[in-house]
């Protein structure tokens, strides 16, 4: 793994210099400190996910230093179905592109996760798969645990974001103003290296935050 | 033009204010010199805050004419912004809002450019009658009223209401008042957050007596007395900024106070409902914008139009 020079530089600019403060100031996304992962040597983060902002606003939160290593996972029937779309999501995203739906068998996405995961990259994954409903969280895909039991040693953070879905939802044109927010949870180590009891794990994470950070429909009661 | 020249007593106000929140910053240092164990964190946060806005300010409004109407578009932008977050919309509603917050930038151009007439229905009567249509065409009716009634509400609180700010910059000129719209922007500002902090302080040193303990259990009667009569004293020695016969600076600083008061309830009983103590945590120390300027967006509206009908009889 070397640092790619002109790709850091870029990253660098577009979401620290552009996409940060458009999102502060414009869409009204509150960051949370996540300066602690600069001392972790290599991570997954797990987000929820339902809107490309998402990817936009944790890029923009991660430390300086590590923003180059940090590859969001996306899907390459999505993102890399031409060309020039590949190439662009790979240099200005830092995406490893997977394919959600393999068949060919050529380069399984398991294995283009660990082979990134091998040559030291972390990696920013969604593991609902796709968007869904603003402020509802699907059923999370089992990827994630079964990566984390192939790679004992490797820790997770769980990140919950709120809003993102409603400021740009699956659809959308263009993003509206809302206060949303990002919340890290702290890097963890997996308790077991059985997927199931991994799984039961990171769900137990994120149903804590949505109960300390989700936002509550309060129209139940008429 | 950058800084345009200041009357006078502008500036004696600000070199007051100034002062004054010095020696509070300078009470607060020596207090943790001499009893390190105290904890003052948030006292510390609040005033460290007030520096910052009282800068922002001093800055938005005296820098140039045309870069205050933009801050104060901006301000209303923030607050909009902050006060439909919480509120629950639904999906369908998008196009709605998005047209709202276009009004933004079109109401404080109407108050730049001076034309009145225009600035004073626009979000009252076009927007009102213009939002509902958008709402419809997406055809979805489940709790459509409650969309409609939010919008606008919130619209007229956060942009309506606090664009009369920016309109005080456009009030034509009297003969004999030389603090002209920055002087009544100032004196409205000062007077409504010095209220807000002389609640607080009466009600922290006296408070016995709660008034409305199921919206905001910490306001009392103490609290809302002392701050009425405060506010209406230091208005009145204020009352050179503005063109106001001393009669007229009583009533409209107690109005000040009691209407900057049903600000605050109003948008704690909103909180309430909602389930939140702040609005965001964009001011360290205060909360969110609305949590600072809920006081503002009451007394803006009402000083505004009784200032023009009292001072303005003839625009």
């Amino acid at each position: 793994m070397e640092k790619p020079f002109l790709q850091s530089v870029c990253l660098k600019l577009v979401y620290k210099g552009i996409f940060r403060p458009v999102l502060k100031y414009y869409v009204g996304v509150q960051y949370s400190d996540c300066s602690f992962l600069k001392d972790e040597k290599q991570f997954v983060i797990i987000a929820n996910h339902n809107s490309h902002l998402d990817t936009l606003s944790l890029l923009a939160s991660l430390p300086n230093e590590i923003l180059w290593k940090v590859k969001p996972v996306a899907a390459e029937d999505y993102f890399g179905n031409t060309k020039l779309k590949a190439k662009l999501s790979r240099f200005f995203i830092n995406a490893l592109l997977i394919n959600r739906k393999s068949k060919d068998g050529s380069c399984s996405a398991m294995d283009r996760l660990v082979n990134a995961i091998e040559e030291g990259y972390s990696l920013i994954l969604f593991p609902e798969g796709s968007r869904g409903e603003p402020e509802q969280m699907s059923k999370m895909k089992t990827g994630i645990a079964r990566l984390l039991a192939q790679k004992p040693g490797l820790k997770y953070v769980p990140v919950f974001m709120t809003g993102m879905g409603t400021s740009l939802p699956k659809g959308g044109l263009v993003a509206l103003p809302y206060n949303a927010s990002l919340h890290f949870g702290k890097p963890t180590l997996p308790e077991s290296s059985d997927p199931h009891i991994i799984m039961e794990q990171i769900e137990g994470d994120f149903q804590s935050m949505i109960q300390q950070f989700g936002i509550k429909d309060d129209d139940d009661d008429d | 033009m950058l800084f345009p020249t200041q009357s006078e007593e502008v500036i004696l106000t600000i070199s007051i204010i100034l002062i004054t929140l010095a020696i509070v910053s300078a009470v607060l240092f020596t207090i943790k010199k001499i009893f390190p164990e105290k904890n003052l964190k948030e006292l510390e946060n609040r005033t460290k805050s007030w520096w910052i806005m009282i800068l922002i300010f001093i800055f938005a409004i005296f820098i140039n004419n045309l870069a205050s109407y933009i801050c104060l578009g901006l301000l209303s932008f923030f607050a909009f912004r902050e006060l439909y977050s919480v509120l629950h919309f639904r999906q369908s509603d998008r196009s709605a809002l998005l047209l709202a917050f276009l009004a933004i930038p079109i109401q404080y151009t109407l108050a730049y450019i001076k034309w009145y007439g225009a600035y004073i229905i626009f979000i009252p009567v076009c927007m009102f009658l213009l939002l509902p249509s958008v709402l419809v065409i997406k055809q979805d009716t489940h709790r459509i009223t409650k969309s409609i009634a939010m919008l606008q509400w919130t619209l007229m609180l956060s942009v309506f209401g606090l664009s009369h700010l920016a309109f005080l910059l456009s009030m034509p000129k009297i003969e004999g008042f030389s603090s002209g719209g920055h002087g009544l922007l100032l004196f409205l500002v000062f007077l409504t957050e010095i209220n807000d902090v002389m609640q607080f302080l009466w009600g922290k040193t006296l408070g016995r007596h709660k008034i409305l303990p199921n919206v905001s259990p910490n306001k009392t009667w103490e609290g809302f007395i002392g701050g009425l009569i405060s506010t209406t004293a230091i208005g009145y020695f204020l009352r050179f900024l503005t063109p106001l016969e001393p009669g007229y600076v009583i009533l409209t600083s107690a109005l000040i106070a009691i209407s900057g008061f049903s600000g605050d309830v109003v948008l704690s009983a909103i909180k309430r409902d909602k389930g939140i103590k702040d609005m965001s945590d964009t001011i360290p120390g205060h909360g969110g914008i609305f949590d600072r300027i809920d006081s503002l967006s009451f007394t803006a509206p009402m000083f505004f139009h009784l200032v023009y009908y009292i001072a303005y009889p003839h625009l």
